[in-house]
């Protein structure tokens, strides 16, 4: 190594790659991640436009400039991260930390703000499956009569109470009341299920549920001209319908292509966030060390890894929040 | 790599400035929030054209944002050539899966049978479908 002796044979050691074990592995995991997305992203790409229908972003619950947000969270994370890296080089150690610090911090407020995404599909009964999921895909009989049971089910529940109070008594007079008339429809559907009379029975009440909100036409699903005793009180400011207006209701909704795409959402967005997670606990690990110029190398390594979480994202905001 | 952090300080700063500065870091950061916000406005009620146009405008910003973190932050634009062993690969098997799965289930509804059709859960939009903006929507059929 130090001193040229003539006469031996100088052996030098030369990596196959210009580049440490360490990034090397990494970058070859990266490619198996990169086809990992790729068949996830693929997948949902092709069955979004084979689908017949597809859910608009309003009807489940899916908030845009939210989306946004967490993007633009995810892009400054991952600057952060790449000043963590030169701060690193430049060997200064404290820097280092503090935009680790940041970055960590980043990758949380994306968490919480997927938690709380996650929150409102859930609260509004939208899981990637039963028997949690309450999405119907169309305003059939089994939908009517999972409608009645639902609602069979709370009154059921509330009239065996000894003691009743206020709130509880109100709860059992509008179920009381939607109860009579989801076993009306269910009647009308059960008679007459294939001509319009059980048709137009069946799709006024999935609008009453659950106003799809396909323009102002079909608004008027949601002013049933079925007068029921009370009806149209227990209506009355129902506009985003009645599991909106009653949140303890939680009934059976109709939201055509739903399922599908819970299912879609929730892998896509799941499988990205645990990648996030991962990612965070490497940080936290990290923060731990004094990040100066021989750490850089690791610091590059886990960058690399963040970087494709963010470019991951950059394709899912669109293609889940804007198509 | 190894071998250039064992040389002199003066050759790693000129290695150094190669990867890229704080300056390019930000302004790829502001390019980034810029085309995000460009994808953004094509869900605004004034974007101007329909939503096919809108979606290959997204899908080019997306590929847009992607080599942008790719080329700086991943610092693939000052790596040897190796980067192609291992990007162009993985770029054909993720097309090649995609456009697989395309006649099988992307064109399904094509040649649905008449019965599928009926018992869709809405009638099929042909021009945009899921646009809760528009005025014609299944209502009118």
């Amino acid at each position: 190594m130090s001193e040229e002796h003539h006469g031996h044979l100088q052996l030098q050691y030369q990596p196959a790659l210009p580049m440490s074990n360490g990034k090397t592995f990494m970058w070859l995991f990266l490619s198996t991640e990169i086809m990992f997305f790729a068949a996830l992203i693929g997948t949902y790409i092709v069955l979004r436009f084979g689908a017949p229908v597809w859910p608009t972003p309003h009807q489940v619950h899916l908030s845009e400039p939210i989306g946004a947000f967490n993007t633009f969270v995810l892009i400054l994370s991952s600057v952060t991260i790449v000043l963590t890296l030169e701060a690193a080089r430049a060997n200064r150690a404290g820097l280092a930390k503090l935009f680790m610090l940041v970055t960590l911090g980043l990758g949380t407020i994306f968490l919480l703000v997927k938690a709380y995404e996650y929150n409102a599909k859930f609260s509004h009964g939208i899981y990637p499956q039963k028997p949690r999921s309450l999405i119907y895909e169309r305003p059939t009989l089994p939908f009517a009569s999972a409608v009645r049971q639902r609602l069979a089910e709370i009154t059921g529940e509330l009239a065996l109470e000894d003691s009743r109070s206020e709130e509880e008594e109100e709860h059992l007079k509008v179920a009381t009341i939607l109860l009579a008339h989801a076993t009306q429809v269910e009647r009308t559907a059960a008679q007459s299920a294939d001509n319009p009379a059980g048709i137009l029975a069946l799709s006024q009440m999935a609008e009453m549920i659950t106003p799809l909100g396909y323009g102002a036409g079909g608004a008027h699903g949601s002013q049933p001209k079925v007068a029921g005793e009370g009806l149209a009180e227990v209506l009355a400011g129902a506009d985003h319908g009645l599991n909106d207006k009653y949140h303890w209701l939680k009934l059976p909704m109709v939201i055509p292509g739903g399922n599908m795409w819970a299912s879609t959402y929730f892998l896509l967005t799941g499988f990205h966030a645990l990648h996030v997670v991962v990612g965070l606990i490497v940080f936290a690990i990290m923060l731990g060390m004094r990040l100066d110029k021989s750490r850089a190398p690791h610091i590059e390594n886990i960058g690399l890894y963040w970087h494709f979480v963010d470019l991951v994202w950059i394709f899912l905001f669109p293609l889940l929040y804007l198509f | 790599m190894s071998h250039s952090t064992d040389v002199t300080g003066g050759h790693g700063d000129a290695e150094h400035e190669q990867h890229g500065s704080i300056g390019t870091y930000l302004a790829v950061f502001v390019a980034l929030c810029i085309l995000t916000g460009a994808s953004f406005f094509t869900y605004s009620s004034y974007w101007p054209f329909s939503d096919h146009v809108a979606w290959a405008f997204m899908m080019a910003i997306s590929c847009t944002k992607a080599m942008l973190v790719i080329l700086f932050f991943m610092h693939l634009k000052y790596e040897a050539n190796w980067k192609y062993v291992l990007t162009v690969p993985a770029t054909f098997m993720s097309l090649f899966l995609v456009l697989m799965l395309v006649p099988d289930v992307g064109l399904r509804m094509r040649r649905a049978s008449e019965e599928r059709l009926r018992y869709m859960a809405v009638p099929q939009v042909t021009d945009a479908p899921a646009d809760q903006h528009s005025s014609e929507q299944p209502d009118g059929h």
